[in-house]
């Protein structure tokens, strides 16, 4: 994996393939384009990645997210990128029934998934769980007031919408076919290659890089969430790492990992983190949602 | 009672109470967001687990000869990590005729049918065929390839074949490793075979004479075998993205019984070259002229040099193979193999394929046996082992449907031309009578689908 800010380009099975490292995941663009083209579309893709990274991301300091955690209690006025990603939340927290709350990041000062026993006291979680949802919160587009103590985290929406920003970007570079692989997170786009898909690989559970499931994916976006190696084991009984916002507990049932494909990575993207938060009915709520996806348990 | 307590303690499943149609919010937010227009719909799917390749295939070769209609399957189940499952299965029905490498004569030809219960005659200057040729071929294959270890790929693999009077089985073991960023790899092989004959009417003898219907005295008792083992050793190299080289060199042992039962030798005059009478017993039906079956020695050892470039432009292929034999019957040959795929528009291609092939003759290759001269230790005039040359030219046309199934139309032309050294040329005898050419089409359909 090259370190940050270094980008790779290796031919590799008839397409180029252009790596660099953002959001903390290992990052791949893959085109049929020329080489130059090529070039272009993995500087675009980085160049994007890292600007996304840095303007939303919870772990740097100034940006815009730094600054609306830090307003205690003020109004941020915010510019229309960031305000379009809190609109896009707001209507996710109202399609869940307040399952994806982008203020529920602070359930992480009471929980640490380390794979060990140790379980929060509910009392503790109570205490926090009065700074978690974005119906406390005030969004007067362009003003953002949190509660005292509130914070916000897009880390929920950002890779994906990375994954789209960028693949968009590839897709202005050059027609030919293009897969964008954050992390796991994709979109393909450029002429549909129907013959000659992108083959993806679906981690097996229990070994990490080793395939278990094929999807050919020739348009549009494929995500996955879930994540078996964050987790706490109690009593035989396993808490996954998704939250549910309205308790503050871990979501029940949940499958292990689920893949959507969706037109585009975001929509995928959260429809994996939908199913995720139904618990044990993630899978009647997705084959009530009519796409594709692959539940593993 | 803790069983029903821990019932009543289990909160009643909630039912998702979410809006109708999620998704659909999810999509319109999702476009808001982008700020692009409705995308285009997603297309994914598993690949599917199961490939099947069948073609139906014909060979036909002028003059009655040789006709075969072959039906293959190839069914590949592909696991993920690469790991695959390959069941072959090939039909073939054999008609026709073949050369029994007995030389045209100016009398009629009388032999006795290799069953040895009945006789057929060849008119004057006619090349003798034995037109009893038909036979039922089946032929299943299984392996099993996967990687072992990162860098290591394994196959085995089990052939078994029967037809009416033979039989194989056979095992193959591959092992490849890759080296230097998978731009190289090395490859090793063996396979072991066991092939049983049991030729109508007993394997015959040796040089044994050709008898009178109904005398047996020329055949051996019960099935004849034969073992083949093959060891092969290969690299594989890319050389840029465009260009691949593979270079193989093959040895390969065969022992045991490999005559070809059905195959003979004129005994001629040594002057005029033509064939020797001979009277059948009083009263019984039999040859007209002396025959022998043929002698091939008990062991063959080939060696094989094969070299491919394939070269990749703009979705063109250009593949160019040469391929060296010798062995140790004195038969050197060489094949040099030319096929270019021409994608035509988005879903079709032409390949133009032409093969060229040349051959020694075997250092037993003889056209005939003369009449009182001690007999060699070894003798063939099987014209597959004499020295000849031979070009297949075609074209292949493939095009995949709406399905994503691909249908392709394979027609070639075969033609083989050989020589019988001068020095073997006796009295009359000519080289185009006594090896005849053979031209010969290839008519192949072709459908390949997932499942």
């Amino acid at each position: 994996m090259p370190g940050r800010g270094a980008l790779s380009l290796v031919r590799r099975e008839g397409c180029w393939l252009g790596e660099f490292t953002a959001m903390a995941s290992p990052c791949q663009v893959l085109s049929k384009a020329d080489r130059a083209a090529a070039r272009r579309q993995l500087e675009a893709a980085a160049a994007e990645a890292w600007r996304i990274e840095a303007k939303f991301s919870r772990y740097r300091d100034g940006n815009v997210v730094a600054r609306i955690n830090a307003a205690d209690g003020g109004p941020v006025a915010v510019d229309d990128e960031t305000a379009g990603l809190l609109d896009f939340a707001a209507e996710l927290y109202r399609l869940s029934g307040g399952r994806f709350d982008i203020t529920s990041g602070v359930l992480r000062e009471v929980w640490t998934f380390d794979g060990s026993d140790r379980l929060p006291a509910p009392s503790d979680v109570r205490r926090v769980l009065t700074r978690v949802g974005w119906n406390k919160v005030r969004w007067e587009r362009p003003l953002l007031t949190l509660a005292p103590g509130m914070q916000i985290d897009l880390g929920g929406i950002g890779k994906e919408y990375a994954v789209d920003r960028a693949a968009a970007l590839a897709a202005a570079i050059s027609q030919a076919p293009c897969l964008v692989n954050f992390g796991g997170d994709l979109a393909a786009v450029g002429e549909i290659a129907e013959h000659a898909p992108w083959r993806v690989g679906i981690e097996a559970l229990d070994a990490a890089g080793e395939a278990c499931r094929r999807i050919d994916l020739a348009r549009g976006g494929l995500a996955t969430s879930g994540d078996s190696r964050r987790f706490l084991l109690k009593n035989g009984i396993r808490y996954g790492h998704v939250l549910d916002p309205r308790t503050g507990w871990p979501v029940t049932g949940a499958p292990r990992s689920v893949t959507v494909a969706a037109d585009t990575c975001s929509e995928a993207g959260m429809l994996a983190t939908f199913a995720l938060l139904m618990g044990g009915d993630a899978e009647i709520f997705l084959s009530r949602q009519s796409v594709r996806y692959w539940a593993l348990r | 009672m803790a069983v029903t307590e821990r019932r009543r303690k289990r909160p009643a499943r909630r039912q998702p109470k979410l809006p109708a149609n999620v998704a659909q919010g999810i999509a319109a937010a999702t476009c808001s967001l982008l700020g692009s227009a409705a995308a285009a719909p997603v297309l994914a799917q598993e690949p599917p687990s199961w490939k099947l390749d069948t073609a139906l295939l014909y060979y036909g070769e002028a003059d009655a000869r040789v006709q075969d209609l072959s039906l293959n399957v190839l069914a590949r189940r592909l696991y993920t990590d690469d790991r695959t499952l390959s069941l072959g299965l090939v039909v073939d029905a054999l008609t026709g005729a073949s050369p029994t490498g007995a030389i045209p004569q100016d009398e009629v030809q009388t032999f006795t049918r290799p069953s040895g219960e009945a006789v057929y005659s060849v008119a004057p200057g006619e090349l003798p065929l034995d037109d009893t040729f038909r036979d039922t071929r089946y032929a299943i294959t299984a392996s099993w390839e996967q990687p072992l270890g990162r860098l290591y790929t394994g196959s085995a693999g089990i052939s078994f074949s029967t037809e009416y009077d033979y039989t194989h089985a056979g095992a193959d073991f591959h092992l490849s490793r890759d080296f230097n960023k998978r731009n190289t790899t090395l490859s090793v092989g063996a396979a072991l075979a066991r092939d049983e004959l049991d030729p109508v009417g007993g394997a015959p003898l040796p040089f044994a004479p050709m008898t009178d219907l109904g005398d047996l005295s020329s055949r051996g008792s019960g099935s004849e075998s034969k073992d083949v083992i093959d060891l092969l050793l290969g690299v594989t190299q890319v050389i840029n993205e465009n260009f691949v080289v593979q270079v193989n060199y093959s040895l390969s042992d065969s022992s045991g019984y490999l005559n070809d039962p059905y195959k003979i030798l004129s005994v001629v005059d040594p002057v005029s070259g033509a064939g020797t009478p001979r009277a059948p017993a009083a009263g019984a039906e039999g040859p007209l002229h002396e025959y022998r079956f043929e002698s091939r020695p008990d062991t063959r050892t080939k060696h094989s040099l094969f070299a491919q470039g394939k070269y990749y432009l703009d979705g063109r292929v250009l593949d160019v193979s040469w391929r060296y034999m010798t062995d140790d019957w004195g038969i050197d040959s060489q094949t040099v193999d030319t096929r270019l795929l021409w994608p035509v528009g988005e879903r079709s291609s032409l390949e133009p394929h032409v093969r060229f092939y040349t051959q020694t003759e075997a250092d037993f290759y003889r056209a005939s046996l003369v009449a009182g001269e001690p007999l060699p230790a070894f003798a063939s005039a099987d014209y597959r082992l004499g020295d000849f040359d031979a070009i297949t030219a075609g074209v292949r046309y493939s095009r995949r449907l709406d399905s994503g199934n691909e249908l392709a139309l394979r027609l070639e032309y075969y033609r083989q031309d050989g020589d019988v050294p001068p020095e073997q040329l006796i009295g009359n005898q000519t080289s185009e009578a006594l090896y005849p050419g053979l031209d010969a089409v290839i008519f192949e359909v072709s459908y390949a689908f997932g499942f």
